[in-house]
């Protein structure tokens, strides 16, 4: 029996190893592929150029890795992105400063965080139907400050630093995005907090009887998750120097729950790791990237980014139904 | 063809099912041991034993649930493949447990005919032939049910003479029969009893397992015993006086030895202080007018049926379901927990009796689960301090011989008993001053229950208080200092454990609330 064990435990661990490490084989297979067919693919300029385009995606994977960790999702992120970049325009255009203005702006994630994750813990009700209405709620509003148009940013150095500044040669928003990243790491690993959001995952009927406050947990996750996409709306906002209501359309929560899931967080809850997150977006930014660089149309880049991810997803399904057992 | 309900020649002197030599072994527990056993037709034959005497096990293996390890069964005198419950139950074999598995918004008919209902061609419904077989099942066995009712809307006896009929109209040859009457009042179980004796003139045959000594009796003609997954003797009722078969059931003798050792351990009232007063305690739905004292250095146990509401009572106490009505006090403090983590703050511990659903986080570590309740103690600030809880972890597993004695190991990977006793530490861990468990060797070997109850006994010397819901006869007589009966949610006894017999305890708790 104790030989059984062990002999399981090993597999189990070889499963892992492999498991853990097969989407970073994949992205390294995937990059060998674009590089060979076009050079231009491994440039340290163009690697960097990855990181800065998932950056958004990845803060918001972050947070969202929590979150589908407890068997939830967060589908309001998209128009939360495209509010607090309006409200950043707009606080900018009333001259204030910038720390007022990235308060507000992310005041305005925190708080419909705040309402997603107060109104799914305190009446148990599915969060994909919470953040659905949400995604709405927060759209039409955007829609109703902001119009249809786009809402130019004026001259405000500081602010445009964040989407476009650099530092020695590299992106600040992918600092920040770095700076995030480590964070949540240390965050899921080193913390209490962290074990509590495994636990919850895991078991949140144990996790309340063990005496903890189920409840307030997942409401901070989902004001997490919507601090997140505000930050990702001051990025881009800032990227773009433009503010507008329909930014973060086009299924950007797909995205963010694609790259979540890649990375081996069953939607079911449970088991999720923010490193494999990581290699989750990369996967993503590398897929874009390559298709970008060999001038696939935006058309067939959509339908094989779809096929790749689902294939990705029944590889890594498989691999649960029949390693993890 | 056949008319559907017809049932085949009835041959008096062929065993409806008779199993030969069946046993099953789960790694290093034995389940069921070499077990012979058979009913004839028109034959009420009632399976009796103490909770993991392998009762249930056998009655898997006859309902096709698992396979055994050896053994054959044959139903009819065809021998049956084993493990495949489609297979029993198109032989005939035909199981009514104890919770409903109807369809409680759909009416009587179609839940006699759920998933197999007569169709016409094109897969369209054929109601009327439904309807016209429905009422001959009905006739020929003399039961009247409303066809056209809504399941949810029925008494609990109707629910479970529905139940039979979808049995019998898959020409059930064998009915087992799992605690049928746990939920009916007593003229409900007469009213079951009349439907039982109808069906032995149409020669079915009935396994009725059942701790109600009293409906034993009244309505079976045969009896099996069984004790640690042995059948330990077969006799007709008639023959078996009640307390040799309670004797047969527990194993007197070894019950006597071990009470006899635990006699002199008992510490009825423990230290004398009261740690926990409750008075009067009522849940609306679940029990009323609950009043006891649990004191220092004692094990109260608190047994009773299924469906006597313990659970919900400790539940109560704990603040994960808080009562409605009545007082509790702590250590001479009045106190109501709103959640568990308030009770916890007082040191008041819970150890639930679903370790898979309430207790343990399965995919993750033995050392994470160990700390879960004390993840106060095992950080600065938001950090956790990893050396300390590798320390806590590492003295937990050692005192509670948890095996392999890897704290990095999912609990999953864990046997049964060893993810209890994980259980059990991550609430030791804690220090409780009241320790209340539900079930707590559920689903536990002998070598560790042996082993969670010395740990019991080593706690309650410490001076904690400890509250055990059990089912368990044979755990009550040998833990208990002393012991609490609840049925129908009401607290009907609370008497030091030596002034009590194992067949007192059962003639209180198949009493019936009125």
């Amino acid at each position: 029996m104790n030989a059984n064990h062990v002999a399981t435990v090993g597999g189990e661990r070889v499963a892992r190893l492999v498991s853990s490490n097969a989407l970073l084989v994949v992205i390294v297979a995937i990059g060998l592929v674009f590089s060979l067919v076009q050079p231009a693919f491994l440039t340290a300029e163009n690697l960097v150029g990855i990181v800065r385009q998932v950056s958004m995606i990845g803060i918001m994977a972050l947070a969202m890795t929590f979150v589908i960790m407890t068997g939830g999702v967060d589908l309001s992120i998209g128009p939360v992105l495209a509010l607090s970049g309006l409200v950043a325009v707009f606080a900018l255009d009333a001259d204030h400063p910038l720390p007022v203005v990235l308060a507000a702006a992310l005041g305005v994630g925190l708080l419909i965080g705040l309402v997603n994750g107060v109104v799914i813990a305190a009446f148990d009700l599915p969060p994909i139907l919470v953040t659905l209405s949400m995604l709405s709620i927060v759209r039409g509003t955007a829609l109703l400050l902001g119009g249809p148009e786009m809402h130019s940013i004026r001259g405000q150095p500081g602010y445009s630093f964040i989407g476009t500044g650099s530092i020695l040669g590299i992106p600040f928003s992918v600092y920040l995005f770095g700076a995030i990243a480590a964070l949540m790491l240390v965050v899921q690993r080193q913390t209490t907090f962290g074990l509590l959001v495994a636990a919850l995952g895991d078991n949140e009927r144990a996790a309340f009887l063990s005496g903890h406050n189920t409840r307030l947990t997942k409401a901070v996750l989902y004001a997490l998750s919507g601090v997140c996409a505000a930050l990702a709306g001051i990025i881009q906002s800032s990227q773009v120097h433009t503010g507008a209501a329909t930014y973060g359309e086009f299924g950007i929560e797909l995205d963010v729950i694609a790259a979540v899931v890649l990375g081996g967080t069953s939607l079911m809850g449970g088991n999720g790791s923010v490193a494999r997150t990581l290699l989750g977006v990369l996967f993503l930014g590398v897929m874009n990237n390559g298709m970008n660089i060999l001038d696939v149309p935006i058309d067939i880049q959509l339908i094989a980014k779809g096929v790749i991810i689902a294939l990705a997803l029944a590889l890594s399904e498989f691999r649960q139904g029949h390693g993890g057992r | 063809m056949q008319r559907w309900w017809q049932e085949a020649e009835v041959d008096s002197s062929t065993p409806v099912i008779e199993a030969r030599g069946l046993s099953k072994v789960y790694g290093s527990v034995t389940a069921l041991a070499d077990a012979d056993f058979r009913v004839m037709p028109g034959e009420v034959r009632a399976l009796v034993g103490a909770n993991g005497a392998g009762k249930s096990t056998l009655i898997k293996i006859l309902t096709g649930a698992i396979a055994p390890t050896s053994g054959t069964v044959t139903v009819n005198a065809e021998p049956a493949a084993l493990g495949s419950p489609t297979e029993m139950i198109r032989r005939g074999v035909a199981c009514i447990y104890q919770h409903s598995n109807l369809a409680p918004a759909m009416t009587v008919l179609d839940n006699i005919f759920l998933g197999r209902q007569p169709t016409r061609r094109f897969g369209f419904l054929d109601r009327k032939r439904q309807r016209e077989m429905a009422r001959a099942l009905l006739d020929l066995h003399g039961i009247q049910l409303d066809l056209d009712a809504v399941v949810s809307t029925l008494p609990t006896v109707k629910q479970k003479e529905v139940e039979i009929m979808k049995a019998l109209a898959l020409d059930a040859r064998v009915l087992l029969m799992d605690e049928p009457t746990g939920w009916l009042s007593a003229s409900e179980v007469a009213k079951l009893h009349d439907t039982i004796r109808a069906l032995k003139t149409r020669g079915v045959g009935i396994v009725y397992i059942s701790h109600m000594l009293d409906e034993i009796y009244a309505v079976c003609d045969t009896m099996t015993i069984m004790r640690d997954g042995r059948i330990v003797a077969q006799s007709a009722v008639s023959e078996m006086p009640r307390p040799r078969m309670v004797e047969l059931m527990v194993g007197e003798k070894l019950a006597r030895d071990a009470s006899d050792a635990a006699h002199l351990q008992r510490k009825p009232h423990g230290s004398g202080e009261v740690r926990l007063r409750c008075t009067r305690l009522s849940r609306l739905g679940a029990f009323t007018d609950v009043s006891f004292e649990l004191h220092a250095g004692e094990i109260l146990c608190i047994t009773g049926l299924i469906g006597a509401k313990r659970t919900e009572l400790v539940q109560a106490i704990f603040g994960s379901h808080p009562f409605d009505e009545g007082t509790m006090e702590l250590n001479g403090a009045r106190v109501k927990f709103r959640s568990p983590g308030e009770a916890m703050a007082h040191g008041v511990g819970f150890v639930p009796e679903d370790r898979h659903r309430e207790g343990l986080m399965l995919g993750l570590s033995v050392t994470e689960n160990l700390i879960m309740t004390t993840l106060d103690r095992c950080r600065r600030g938001p950090a956790l301090l990893r050396k300390r809880i590798e320390q806590v972890s590492r003295d937990a597993i050692r005192a509670l011989n948890v095996r392999p004695a890897d704290g990095r190991l999912a609990v999953r990977q864990l046997s049964g008993g060893n993810q209890q006793k994980v259980l059990l530490g991550k609430w030791l861990n804690l220090g409780p001053g009241v320790l209340m468990l539900d079930e707590p060797t559920v689903g536990v070997d002998v070598g560790a229950k042996a082993e969670i109850y010395s740990i019991l006994r080593a706690e309650r010397d410490k001076g904690t208080a400890i509250l055990v819901v059990s089912s368990d006869l044979e755990e009550v007589m040998t833990i208990a200092d002393r012991i609490a009966i609840m049925v129908s949610g009401r607290m009907v006894s609370v008497q030091s454990a030596n002034e009590l017999t194992m067949a007192d305890i059962v003639r209180e708790i198949g009493r019936k609330a009125a």
